[in-house]
């Protein structure tokens, strides 16, 4: 087992803000196991304690681990971080100022504590110092069976699960559904850029929570409140939304951006009370850390992403095609919005050479000597390939019945600069004809 | 090791015709004698100014064997963007691209299609391997939301192949695109006005594409990782279904295009002095 426990620096004398202190601290926590339980937390001292021999291997090793609770916590504000084999001796060893319990053997370790490390022991410090107790171990050494007369069960119970000789009982802290974190500044700040100090302590215990919650966040509000010696035309405070393009839990990515908001910022009053609100969580994939890479699934699917294209632009514009068994060009294939069901039998098509894009309508050309003019006069490579037909297909527009009777004559053409095209003559009303470019083979 | 896999491989012959550990030992013991030169194993980690950069990411080979030769990498890099640039749009991108797409519908990836000024005719599409199942036309006009739908697909990284006109993109809104696409496993194809040649482009390929009237494409490369490609590269192309019809006389259009000038010209200087319409007539009709 390997219990860390953590003590807040400032501690208020108001009951709410004390267990918003450790209650922000817990959050911290939580991201590097879920056995986070706060201890005491209405004593003088209240503490944090985890458990973290079974996450060690996850955050690369107990040294890097350890490493990184002390840096983090140093910015949390944490008075003192102390690591033992259990909980309570791991508070003890906190509250006396001593760091680490794996020294020497945990008891050698708390032998030597004051009373006033266990609370349960505190409580009866008047009767045992008249005993001749001023450390653990010399209560410790007191007959069992005398000691749990004279005193009540929570004092031997104490001592015992401090010693690892019972077993501890917790109550896991829950992690929150939603993120908001109050913080009262150490003094009061006048400048903008100053609240940085207390609002990373807030990031912090943020970025805590996302990584319990193994998501990311778009957006998050800080909110200050002026202190009470204001000018009645500041108000009680400002906010402001941060937004970021892609959901990260980064700590120096948030700090920075906050910092470049911050410097935009004019306050009113001194401020004296920070509130971190986190708005939009997002799920945020994270890389694994296995050693075989695993074939990617980055991303979304396909079908994900032409759905939401198809929410912003309208269903009509994310299009699949569907080939008809048509032989003229403008009914041989359909576009269909993309989520429709295709027929499941791939129609056939054509064999004869098709052209890569077409015109949505045939675009008339002029002529020069009786030859079709595109960017210059073209040369007709070959040609010409009849399609006819179509007086079956009739259609109602407007109240007029007409058939999409065609009768045109295909010619494969080249332009030097439009390519190669694909243009039909078709006879006009009347006896003249008439040159129309159709498609591009592009 | 290696003489180990060298005998596998070489089961029907009996006996080797030299045993490979021996001959590079000997190789590896002459070469530090004569200076200047260095041993093959380090010569092939050395990377050189006038080398094709040979980048670290994924290719798709483009098909073409003259444009391999000159592409780093030799293919059409993924996890990057490749501009097109041409004088006009939809002239021949399907007919540079056939050959790559072939290659990502049959591994079953989408071709997806952004903002193209024609409509995709897929009757003709088939010929470059694309049937109705992967083939996607995303309709964006306007330019903001060809960039949207460009950034969107690129970041989701399911299409096997984007195919993107962007006429109007500025360089930051690429380098954005840029960024996002080194995470896309499938190539990024944008298609852009010639004009774009002298704005400055994150794109890390950036190649210029003219039609040939010869069947032909002419790619000249105006930016690569590696040195300054000259000249322009001749790719062979004709377009999906029309080598059926090609008869060995069109194999050569532009010398179709120069007899018919000097005939008109031809035709213009008797046109002073007499005319005579019939003759005209079967002589364009004999052209076709």
């Amino acid at each position: 087992m390997l219990w860390a426990a953590l003590l807040p620096s400032d501690i208020s004398s108001d009951a709410s803000r004390r267990t918003e202190a450790t209650s922000g601290l817990a959050t911290w926590c939580l991201q590097f196991t879920p056995r986070v339980a706060v201890i005491e937390p209405l004593s003088e001292s209240p503490a944090v304690v985890m458990e973290l021999a079974s996450s060690t291997r996850l955050f690369g090793g107990k040294r890097r681990l350890a490493a990184r609770v002390r840096e983090e916590s140093a910015d949390l504000g944490v008075r003192q971080l102390s690591w033992a084999p259990t909980s309570l001796a791991a508070v003890a060893l906190a509250r006396a100022g001593r760091s680490n319990g794996f020294s020497k053997p945990l008891d050698q370790c708390l032998d030597g504590l004051p009373l006033e490390t266990l609370v349960a022991v505190a409580a009866h410090q008047a009767t045992l110092v008249r005993l001749g107790c001023q450390t653990l171990g010399q209560v410790r050494a007191l007959p069992r069976g005398g000691l749990s007369r004279r005193f009540d069960a929570q004092l031997l119970a104490a001592l015992d699960q401090a010693y690892g000789l019972r077993p501890e009982a917790h109550e896991w802290v829950q992690l929150p559904d939603s993120f908001a974190a109050r913080l009262e500044l150490m003094s009061r700040v006048e400048l903008a850029p100053a609240l940085l100090f207390g609002a990373r302590r807030l990031l912090l215990q943020m970025s805590g929570w996302l990584a319990a919650r193994h998501a990311g966040v778009t957006a998050f509000t800080l909110r200050w409140c002026h202190d009470s010696m204001r000018s009645k035309s500041a108000g009680d405070g400002g906010e402001m939304t941060v937004r970021t393009a892609q959901a990260t839990r980064d700590i120096e990515h948030l700090t920075r951006l906050l910092a470049e908001h911050l410097a935009k910022v004019e306050l009113l009053a001194p401020v004296g009370d920070l509130e971190l609100i986190a708005l939009d969580v997002h799920a945020l994939d994270e890389k694994s850390l296995s050693l075989i890479p695993e074939p990617q699934q980055a991303g979304e699917s396909l079908t994900l992403v032409l759905e939401r294209i198809a929410a912003r632009l309208g269903p009509q514009c994310v299009l699949r095609p569907v080939v008809m068994e048509d032989h003229r060009v403008e009914w041989m294939q359909h576009w269909q919005p993309a989520p429709l069901a295709r027929p499941r039998k791939l129609n056939r098509s054509v064999d004869i050479p098709q052209p890569t894009f077409v015109l949505p309508e045939p675009l008339r050309l002029a002529t020069r000597n009786e030859r079709p003019v595109y960017q210059g006069v073209l040369q007709l490579l070959a040609g010409p390939h009849r399609v006819e037909g179509g007086w079956w297909d009739r259609v109602t527009e407007d109240g007029k019945t007409t058939t999409r009777n065609v009768a045109r004559d295909y010619w494969v053409a080249l332009s030097e600069h439009a390519g190669v095209l694909w243009v039909f003559q078709t006879r006009l009303a009347d006896t003249e004809t008439a040159w129309f470019l159709h498609g591009i083979f592009a | 090791m290696a003489a180990v896999l060298q005998w596998a491989g070489d089961d029907e012959e009996p006996v080797p015709s030299s045993f490979p550990s021996s001959q590079h030992r000997t190789r590896g013991r002459r070469l530090p004698a004569r200076p200047g030169e260095l041993p093959p194993e380090v010569e092939a980690a050395i990377w050189r100014g006038n080398e094709l950069g040979s980048p670290v990411t994924h290719v798709l080979s483009s098909g073409f064997h003259d444009l391999d030769a000159e592409l780093p990498g030799a293919g059409w890099p993924c996890h990057s963007l490749t501009e097109i640039l041409q004088p006009q749009p939809t002239v021949a991108e399907w007919r540079l691209l056939a050959p790559v797409m072939r290659q990502v519908v049959a591994a079953g990836g989408n071709v997806v299609v952004v903002g193209p000024p024609k409509t995709p005719h897929l009757p003709g599409l088939r010929f470059a391997g694309l049937d109705e199942r992967h083939l996607v036309w995303v309709q964006a006009e306007a330019p903001a939301e060809r960039l949207w739908v460009t950034e969107q697909l690129i970041k989701a990284n399911a299409s096997g192949l984007l195919l993107s006109w962007l006429p109007q993109a500025r360089q930051e809104q690429l380098r954005r695109l840029q960024v996002c696409a080194q995470a896309c496993d499938g190539p990024v194809f944008l298609c852009r006005p010639a004009a774009a040649e002298h704005e400055p482009s994150a794109a890390p390929l950036r190649i210029q594409l003219r039609f040939g009237v010869d069947w032909q494409l002419q790619v000249h490369l105006l930016k690569r990782k590696g040195p300054t490609h000259e000249g322009s590269i001749l790719l062979p192309s004709v377009p999906g279904g029309l080598e059926s019809i090609i008869t060995p006389r069109l194999r050569r259009p532009s010398e179709l295009i120069a007899a018919r000038e000097r005939r008109e010209a031809r035709e213009a200087t008797h046109a002073v002095g007499s005319t005579a319409p019939e003759r005209h007539l079967k002589r364009r009709v004999t052209a076709h």
